[in-house]
């Protein structure tokens, strides 16, 4: 499975992307939203899986969570927005541009590992398949 | 809606949970011993502004900063990063402690993005709330914007 990390801090970007490669995923990184969409019209197949930050430059995370939603090819890659914005009214308004999951930071591994869990992303491993 | 001022036992929740879970570390009060001139110190703020106004900031020594910032990136002790590294991983920190009492101060309040310097203003100890980081200090403050 492949995930895209969205975040203007390289080192969270970093911390996600530890996590998310311990649990199996391939991982490529955008800075913005931008960024992140660039990628994903280079790459023929979208990734299963982008954890987005809300406050970046360019373009935000909802803008991209916005943008991803409005185009059919993109429908199938699960939004979980990775960000420090904790209220109530952020949450639904990301919940309804179209996010799937929504993780506050600060949060451990096993919190992120937790959402992956409940969405049902489990790459398979070696032993899986042996 | 009136907002307070953030005190100093929010900061330091919100400073405890961020060593935890992104330095992998505790975030033990800092045994007062002397205090760093930071001459080779950096400085990160970051604004919150709505309800309440004002900002935070953080500010340690340098070398503490490259240290925790190697945490961040998973980096061997003794790879050097690049200044852009440091900057980004010292704003990200304080990014989160801003996120956590934003989050606790309630009402419409919008966090702004980090901005990481040399040090331009000494912190003032007495109004900081300052944590460990491997026996060295790290100060943050609350700054009421004036007026």
């Amino acid at each position: 499975m492949r995930a895209l990390v969205v975040d203007d801090s390289r080192a969270m970007r970093r911390i996600v992307g530890r996590i998310l490669t311990d649990a199996g995923f391939e991982v490529q990184e955008a800075g913005h939203g931008q960024e992140a969409l660039d990628l994903l019209t280079e790459h023929d197949t979208p990734p299963d899986l982008a954890c987005i930050d809300w406050n970046m430059p360019v373009m935000d995370g909802l803008e991209f969570v916005t943008e991803v939603r409005s185009r059919p090819e993109w429908r199938s890659i699960t939004l979980m927005m990775v960000t420090t914005e904790s209220e109530q009214s952020r949450i639904v308004r990301a919940l309804a541009a179209g996010a799937h999951e929504y993780l506050i930071k600060p949060f451990t591994a096993d919190a992120l590992q937790e959402k992956l869990d409940l969405l049902g992303l489990v790459p398979l491993t070696a032993g899986d398949l042996a | 809606m009136t907002v307070e001022t953030p005190d100093q036992a929010l900061v330091r929740a919100a400073m405890e949970q961020v060593w935890e879970s992104m330095l992998y570390a505790v975030a033990e009060p800092w045994a007062p011993g002397d205090h760093p001139d930071f001459r080779n110190g950096l400085q990160a703020q970051i604004a919150l502004t709505g309800e309440w106004n004002g900002e935070l900031r953080l500010t340690l020594d340098g070398t503490v900063a490259a240290e925790i910032a190697g945490a961040m990136l998973g980096a061997d002790e003794d790879e050097e990063l690049p200044e852009l590294d440091v900057h980004d991983a010292v704003g990200e920190v304080l990014n989160v402690v801003g996120g956590s009492v934003k989050g606790a101060l309630g009402g419409a309040t919008a966090l702004g993005l980090p901005g990481v310097t040399p040090v331009t203003v000494a912190p003032d100890h007495d109004d900081c709330v300052v944590v460990a980081w491997r026996g060295s200090p790290v100060y943050v403050q609350v700054v009421p914007a004036a007026g």
